[in-house]
């Protein structure tokens, strides 16, 4: 129902951003009211978003409701080449990564249910026409949605665990670049969805006082697999020299596998009054899982059939080549999060908070697709109760990436050329909204 | 909660347009001049500097010069004008260069093999004759000296200018000036623009003309001239006080030229399931000569052509790709060719008794298998062989002495070409996430002819240089975008 509101709300500005709003191409973007807190929400029980944040706080909860919230991720990516030439910006594409919440349960029973519904890694980008990068990327979409059903139980009235099924429930990838044909500029675009996968996400909260709570929660890794996805090219050769060119591109379908890393997380919650609520988290993000990209292509379009010798395998090549292999070699990334918020009365609630999120990418490894960067972010949020029941949350992050450089000797010494050489600078806005419904 | 999205959706939205203004700005990297100053600058060299590509000089090749490229930077940070001898738009063809005109349709026996064609309109050629044309002249006052095929055993030599010397510098060389050397042409340019910068990249013919023509014609020039006359150019250039650059030889093993015929001719061989290890190849070594008889054979397998993978240690030229066909065969056809070469006409037929004289000369004896017997060898004009390459190495090395102890005396900038092509050649070069090679046509670096660079190439070429102008001069110089040159164009 809204994302095509929201979208159309967008207008016709139809193009914009990276959705990315922790390391890597991870989108931290759980619920409304921690987003106005930096992001925290592992060591408190704010409201049903904790099946993300920290199952185990779910039963800590104290009324059943329904939650979503929309954000309008907005990234500002700009690159100069080490080679001068004016400053790349990427067009502006809007990208709404949501989330939904539904809890159950009996009211005062020590057990809650819940499903929860996020976008928990994504990223969307399209870099100027002609671009220095253009034979690395040219433009990219990654989606992954999460569906989670969850379970949470109070062993004691200060102890509770829970845990969810992750389910990868959607996950999309476009991948497009330019491919430098002798005959000019040929397009090559990789699309594909992801086959369900399944993963876990749990947690423990222990809550001492009304004063002091705290938890840790994890979330496993998902592998993102697309097994058939589809390989389309234009531009390729047509004068005399067509055959021999586009021998080299016969694929059809690709096959490649983007983990979506686990993320380990502690946090604490102090409320020194009944009117505030500071929350403090770290979380580890796994990123070392993310070795290299590697596709491989299958599939026969009959561009080689004219000219295969005799028992030669002419099928599935891309740039001649059955398999393409990308180094990634991502680093764990660290995040620290801090994030408050203070009750006003009894209608307005307002937030702050900061975040500081280590790159997961390794000097000499920054590749388009993820421009990635220590980031330092800052939120604000405000909740306004409409009536008993219903609520509206609204939130603001900013994120500015710090500056990042690479020289082209260190693409070469890591064997990383298959992107640019340049600065890349980014910054993030995400506006968003959110609707709670307590029953 | 509907109507509330649709009300709060376009202020979320409208948030948004106005925060799409908020571009992070990168500021551009300051391009600086160092200790140096670029505001005038001058370049001496050969057909590399002069921009020559694809087997002629035209005019997209100069326009891609090098020095071409390096000006541009230099007038980031008050370079003057750089002038050219460019041909004009209407003679754009200059001296005709090759293109690339297809491929031959690969069958189950052979691989697809490019079709060059020269180029033989829009030509610049003014007289002469077809050996030895005369090109229209240019004699406004040049920055860019580049002579293709001038040697720097060739700068003290009187008539180098003249309609008897070599076309590209009688070209640019006025005709009342006819005697004066290409020594004096420096002098008396650096007399004239007072150069506070130049580049200078000569020596490269002293070794390749040995080389491209396998050792058979040609001479490498001794160590001793070329010390001599690398002192005499560059004291000629810092003379007003100039900085500068002085570049390398490459290793010419490397390029395309000796690293194409022989890899593609293994793989058809081996396609062709030909006994590599049992087939002799006979070949000539030393000078090829009209008159002089061909006693210098020696005997290898056709597996010692080097293949793809390295293995093998003769390197066949370019220009042998048209006579492999005739392997094994009774053929003349070498030999006619390098009949008409020396003469200047084909022989009238088979029975031609001056071709037959000539034959004889050489001891050539065309019934017998062409590369198979002694009476019929390969011609040494084709092949590098080991000796011969180790006496390219060899002089290759002393030459860069020469240059490298030349260029520190005067605290000059290095260019060494020759440790970057060796890179090159083993790794490739990426740019931009393009990976280019060392290798024929689809490397995107060297053009038809195998030796000199495409645009490409050069613009790699001037941003090398500048590293090394970066390195010595404090400069900060960026270069460009080799990706924005381009490489071969295929039809």
């Amino acid at each position: 129902m809204t994302v095509k509101t929201l979208l159309l709300a967008g207008g016709t500005l139809l193009i914009s951003a990276s959705a990315a709003s922790a390391s890597g191409f991870q989108v931290n973007l759980g619920g409304q009211k921690n987003i106005g807190m930096g992001g925290v929400g592992v060591g408190l029980s704010l409201d049903q978003a904790a099946m993300y944040y920290n199952p185990g706080a779910l039963a800590m909860v104290r009324e059943n409701g329904v939650q979503v919230g929309f954000n309008a991720a907005l990234a500002r990516v700009s690159f100069r080449s080490e080679n001068g030439g004016e400053q790349r910006n990427i067009e502006n594409k809007v990208v709404t990564p949501f989330n939904f919440y539904a809890s159950f349960g009996p009211k005062d029973a020590k057990y809650k249910f819940g499903v929860a519904v996020y976008t928990p890694y994504g990223s969307t980008l399209k870099y100027a026409d002609n671009w220095e990068g253009r034979y690395a990327l040219t433009e990219i979409t990654l989606q992954s949605v999460y569906v989670q059903p969850t379970a949470s139980y109070a062993i004691t009235p200060q102890l509770s665990i829970g845990a969810g099924l992750t389910i990868l429930a959607y996950g999309a990838v476009n991948l497009q670049k330019d491919i430098p044909l002798p005959t000019g500029n040929g397009h090559i675009i990789l699309d594909g969805k992801t086959k369900t996968q399944f993963g876990y996400n749990a947690g423990i909260f222990f809550k001492p006082s009304d004063k002091l709570s705290a938890g840790v929660s994890y979330r496993s890794k998902i592998d993102a697999t697309v097994e058939s996805g589809d390989v389309t090219y234009s531009g390729l050769a047509t004068g005399a020299s067509a055959a021999l060119v586009n021998r080299n591109f016969t694929a059809t379908n690709f096959t490649a596998t983007l983990p979506l890393p686990a993320v380990a997380s502690v946090g604490v919650g102090i409320s020194p009054t009944d009117k505030l609520t500071i929350g403090l988290d770290a979380s580890l993000t796994f990123w070392s899982a993310y070795r290299t990209l590697d596709f491989g292509f299958s599939g026969d379009n009959g561009n080689a059939a004219a000219t295969a010798k005799p028992g030669e395998v002419t099928d599935g090549r891309v740039g001649g080549n059955n398999f393409s292999t990308s180094k990634r070699f991502y680093q764990d990334a660290l995040a620290f999060r801090l994030g408050g918020q203070y009750k006003v009365d009894d209608k307005l609630t307002v937030r702050l908070g900061s975040s500081y999120d280590f790159t997961a990418v390794k000097d000499g490894y920054v590749g388009p697709e993820t421009p990635d960067a220590d980031r330092i972010l800052g939120t604000a949020g405000l909740s306004y109760q409409v009536t008993e029941n219903l609520g509206v949350d609204a939130s603001f992050l900013f994120e500015a990436f710090l500056k990042r450089s690479q020289s082209q000797q260190q693409l070469l010494d890591n064997g990383t050329t298959d992107r640019v050489a340049g600065t890349y600078r980014t910054n993030v806005y995400v506006p968003g909204i959110g609707v709670h419904y307590k029953f | 909660m509907k109507p509330f999205i649709k009300r709060t959706a376009p202020v979320l939205g409208l948030l948004g347009l106005g925060l799409a203004s908020c571009q992070p700005d990168i500021e551009a990297p300051s391009v600086s001049a160092g200790s140096a100053d670029f505001s005038r600058y001058i370049s001496v060299g050969n057909s590399l500097t002069a921009g020559y590509a694809d087997g002629g000089l035209y005019r997209e090749g100069q326009l891609n010069s090098y020095p071409s490229i390096l000006a541009g930077q230099f007038a980031l940070v008050g370079g003057g004008d750089f002038m050219q001898p460019l041909f004009t738009e209407a003679q754009s063809n200059g001296g005709g260069y090759l293109r690339l005109a297809g491929f031959t349709t690969a069958t189950a026996t052979s691989f697809s093999a490019p079709i060059t064609a020269p180029v033989t309109t829009n030509l610049a050629v003014r007289g002469g004759t077809a050996q030895n044309p005369l090109y229209t002249q240019f004699l406004d006052p040049i920055n860019n000296l580049g002579v293709p095929g001038i040697r720097m055993s060739d700068i003290q030599t009187p008539g180098y200018g003249s309609t008897q010397g070599n076309p590209y510098f009688e070209r640019i060389t006025p005709p009342a000036l006819a005697l004066q050397t290409y020594l004096q042409r420096v002098q008396a340019t650096v007399a004239s623009i007072k150069p506070t910068f130049f580049t200078e990249w000569l020596g490269n013919n002293d070794v390749l003309g040995y080389a491209t023509a396998g050792g058979a014609a040609s001479f490498i020039t001794p160590t001793a001239t070329f010390t001599t006359n690398t002192g005499l150019v560059l004291d000629a250039l810092v003379a007003g006080g100039a900085k500068g650059l002085v570049a390398t030889i490459p290793d010419v093993t490397g390029i395309p030229f000796f690293t194409t015929v022989g890899p593609s001719y293994r793989a058809s061989l081996d396609l062709n399931k030909v006994p590599v290890t049992a087939a002799p190849l006979i070949y000539t070594t030393g000078i090829l000569a009209p008159g002089q008889p061909n006693t210098r054979v020696l005997t290898a397998k056709l597996s010692d052509i080097r293949d793809a993978g390295g293995n093998g240690n003769l390197l066949l030229t370019l220009t042998a790709s048209p006579y492999l066909r005739f392997y094994g065969q009774p053929s003349g056809k070498y030999w006619r060719d390098f009949y008409k070469q020396a003469t200047g006409a084909a022989p009238t037929g088979p029975t031609d008794p001056v071709y037959n004289g000539f034959l004889r000369g050489l001891a050539v004896d065309t019934t017998k298998a062409f590369g198979q017997s002694t009476g019929n060898p390969f011609p040494s004009t084709l092949v590098l062989d080991p000796t011969e390459q180790t006496t390219v190495a060899t002089a290759t090395t002393a030459l860069n002495s020469a240059l490298i102890a030349a260029a520190n005396a005067r605290n000059l900038a290095v260019f060494d070409a020759n440790v970057f092509f060796r890179t090159v050649a083993v790794n490739g070069f990426a740019t931009n996430a393009v990976n280019n090679t060392a290798g024929y046509l689809s490397g995107n670096l060297f053009g038809l002819d195998g030796v000199h660079p495409t645009p490409r190439g050069y613009s790699v070429i001037a941003n090398e240089m500048l590293k090394a102008i970066n390195a010595k001069y404090g400069s900060s110089f960026q270069g460009v975008n080799p990706n924005t040159y381009r490489g071969v164009v295929f039809p």
